[in-house]
């Protein structure tokens, strides 16, 4: 007998020592996975996406600019120093956007530091165009860029010549305009400061962001504008703008507003104005949606919301726009809030949408409807960790983020998780809910707090006519399929029951009819009794 | 009088809900003042907030029941009334109200009637309906809420013998009064708390100067 305890014993324990070896091997991310429970609580989970490579500049190379020779040749006469064809990449300075063309599976880095764009593909091969210097047709010269902040580039399948079919975008902040050039680098439109009786002499116009749509219309977000993204249409005059947030409904807010009802108009001018906070990014979608994003300490109005191409926020109607993004809860340690701060949004051509918190270095990851998928990321030194994350791009499962001050782009790469959880997201969001019970009982098997997976598994019962059960499923994870559930049932019960309902209303009926009669009769003995 | 008031005294509490503008003067002219039925309300209100925490529906319940902790409810109910009855009677003896302290406990608790029986069937419904049908929730809870607040005023305007006007006003000082009591009691406990820190700490340096 000792000796079989003590083979079990080994058995136990050689079991501990590779179940501890494996799960060391396995949890090399620098930050824990988690999600948020019903209550709005963080509860440990699996990680959706692990990191695969940091590049910075120095890794990318040598890079060639896409100026011609004789270009060149101009170039360094109007310089006055020889511009070479081809430069070594070295060490970006502040870059603050990414951009992946999806059609030419090109990735644009703006190196705002060193005034320049730079173009690698989306596998970051040191195969890399650089831009700086852009033709100016009209006055014959090449013009330089000035702290450039964001980048758009979109393809118009109207042009001319191949040439023409790409237009590059880039929000030149210093200089205070929008460039707009072809692939080769010829401006063929400036959109600067608007001469409009609508927009503001004192205002500057320091283009941070720009967006373009299907139609040609240029957003450009404007950090000093409250009133929204100033839109441009595609011949370059100043249009409207777009997309403002609502006034955050402050109790300071509020009592502006029973002021303005009881003072007269121009009393109520000089009164301090309700300004909402002016959103901080933007992207835009296959379908034309743009996703805005404020980045604030405080705002918790508006913070993500998704607007259609009449300006409307869409979020509102499905009541999107109430729920928090980014982390539930702020906390305070010594003197500094640690709330999420959204500062980017990406949506992918599956719909995911990606949000960048930089404060705290995270990427959370929701459906496009807002259902959270995945957190990772944080901050911190080690590779997979920001210290100023500012940009966020997403191709083909891989996830691109851009650090500013560590003057490098950080790739993840789904874990075999996440293609669990997007495998049975995308059969969920198609409708086929029986074919993803499947990888929902997979990923249940993996992380029981994956909240999801009980409203898919949910509906897979639902579907089946098992309402029951669906209600089991949905109990504290969905207020909306619980109802649906129970409506169901609600209406079965009731239907097989019926019977008995009609039984007992009537034996009800019956038994208070012949309580009141007896006691009638008592009440008359009684009365009878005492006369 | 065209009621029997000769009841028993668990059936008062109904009758002043019946009849919120006379109920309570007939109370006060049988003195049928009951404290044994009061405290049963107040527990009963306990009993009920307790219920409503964890029993309702999960389509409609809201409260954070991950960790159910009953002091907060406790508090929030029970203590709650006390603080309620002690703050009234200090206030009210100042501005020449006639009640006691057991009469104002008293009719108090029989103001809460409506409010708990609605409550009830609240969470009865709260099971029952769907997100949709939140119209007849709604309902019974401002019913209940009105009804009992329209009792409260009543009770208070009569126990003291008070013009109404003057009974809002000793409404809207005991809560002041409220305030004021369960900030001292905090106040306290923290003194306390302090004291015996202080005394805790002069015993372990005596212990380690004996020990050296």
């Amino acid at each position: 007998m000792p000796t079989k305890k003590k083979i079990l014993g080994a058995a136990a324990a050689s079991l501990m020592a590779v179940t501890m070896l494996t799960t060391s091997i396995v949890a090399d991310e620098p930050y824990e996975g988690y999600q948020y429970d019903w209550w709005g609580d963080p509860v440990p989970s699996q990680t959706g996406y692990m990191v695969d490579r940091v590049v910075d500049g120095i890794d990318l190379g040598e890079g060639t600019r896409y100026n011609s020779n004789e270009q060149l040749q101009a170039i360094s006469d109007q310089v006055g120093e020889t511009v070479e064809k081809v430069t070594d990449v070295g060490a970006m300075l502040d870059p603050m956007d990414l951009f992946i063309d999806t059609e030419t599976e090109k990735l644009y880095i703006v190196d705002s530091g060193n005034d320049r764009i730079i173009i690698t593909d989306t596998d970051l091969s040191p195969n890399v165009t650089i831009m700086d210097y852009f033709y100016n047709p009209e006055t014959g010269q090449y013009e330089t860029l000035n702290g450039p902040r964001g980048i758009f580039v979109f393809h118009d399948s109207d042009a001319e010549d191949q040439n023409e079919e790409t237009k590059i975008y880039i929000a030149d902040y210093e200089n205070g305009r929008v460039l707009a050039v072809y692939e080769d680098g010829t401006i063929f439109q400036q959109y600067t400061k608007p001469s409009s009786e609508f927009y503001d002499d004192e205002v500057t116009f320091q283009p941070n962001k720009v967006v373009v749509d299907v139609a040609g219309n240029v957003y450009v977000n404007i950090k000093s504008i409250t009133d929204g993204a100033v839109m441009f249409a595609p011949d370059g005059t100043f249009s409207s703008y777009y997309g403002a947030n609502r006034v955050e409904q402050t109790a300071q807010a509020i009592a502006n507003k029973f002021w303005k009802t009881i003072l007269d108009r121009e009393a109520a001018q000089n009164f301090i104005q309700n300004v909402p906070m002016e959103f901080s990014n933007f992207d835009i979608d296959k379908e034309g949606f743009i996703y805005t994003v404020t980045e604030s300490k405080s705002a918790t109005t508006d913070v993500f919301k998704k607007l259609n191409p009449a300006g409307e926020n869409v979020f509102i109607k499905l009541g999107y726009s109430e729920l928090i993004f980014g982390d539930m809860a702020t906390y305070y340690y010594q003197n500094a809030n640690y709330g999420s701060r959204i500062s980017d949004v990406d949506v992918d051509e599956d719909g995911v949408i990606r949000l960048l918190d930089y404060r705290n270095g995270r990427i959370f990851e929701y459906t496009d409807e807002c259902d959270l998928l995945f957190i990772y990321g944080g901050t911190g030194n080690q590779k997979g960790l920001f210290n100023t994350p500012s940009a966020v791009e997403a191709y083909q499962n891989i996830v691109y983020v851009l650090d500013q001050r560590k003057s490098s782009i950080t790739t993840f790469k789904r874990t075999e998780f996440g293609d669990i959880v997007h495998e049975a997201m995308d059969l969920y969001t198609d409708g086929k809910y029986e074919e993803a019970r499947g990888p929902w009982n997979e990923v249940l098997a993996r992380d029981s707090n994956y909240w999801f997976a009980y409203i898919g598994l949910g509906n897979a019962e639902m579907s089946q006519g098992n309402y029951e059960t669906a209600m089991d499923y949905f109990y504290m994870n969905s207020r909306g399929g619980y109802n649906r559930a129970f409506k169901q049932f609600r209406m079965q019960f009731v239907r097989d029951n019926f019977n008995w309902f009609i039984i007992i209303i009537v034996a009800v009926i019956v038994v208070i009819v012949a309580l009141k009669m007896v006691y009638k009769k008592l009440k008359k003995k009684k009365a009878g009794g005492t006369q | 009088m065209r009621f029997d008031l000769d009841m028993p005294a668990w059936k008062w509490p109904f009758y002043v809900a019946r009849h919120p503008f006379e109920g309570f003067e007939d109370l006060r002219w049988k003195k049928a003042y009951n404290m044994k039925v009061a405290l049963v309300i107040v527990f009963c209100f306990f009993i009920v907030t307790v219920c409503q925490t964890v029993m309702t529906g999960f389509l409609y319940n809201n409260n954070y029941v991950k960790i159910f902790n009953i002091v907060p409810l406790f508090t929030s109910t029970i203590i709650m009334f006390f603080t309620w009855v002690v703050g009234n009677w200090s206030l009210c003896t100042l501005f020449d109200g006639e009640g006691k302290m057991k009469e104002i406990c008293v009719v108090s608790a029989y103001a809460l009637v409506p409010y708990l029986i609605t409550q009830v069937v609240v969470i009865l419904a709260s099971n029952v309906l769907l997100r949709n049908e939140s119209a007849f929730i709604v309902f019974m809870q401002y019913f209940g809420i009105v009804w009992s607040v329209v009792l409260m005023i009543s009770a208070i305007k009569t126990v003291h013998q008070y013009t109404v006007p003057k009974t809002i006003a000793a409404i809207v000082f005991t809560v002041f009064a409220m305030v004021i009591i369960l900030f001292i009691l905090v106040l306290l406990m923290s003194l306390f708390q302090q004291v015996y820190v202080f005394g805790y700490s002069i015993y372990t340096e005596l212990m380690y100067r004996f020990s050296m």
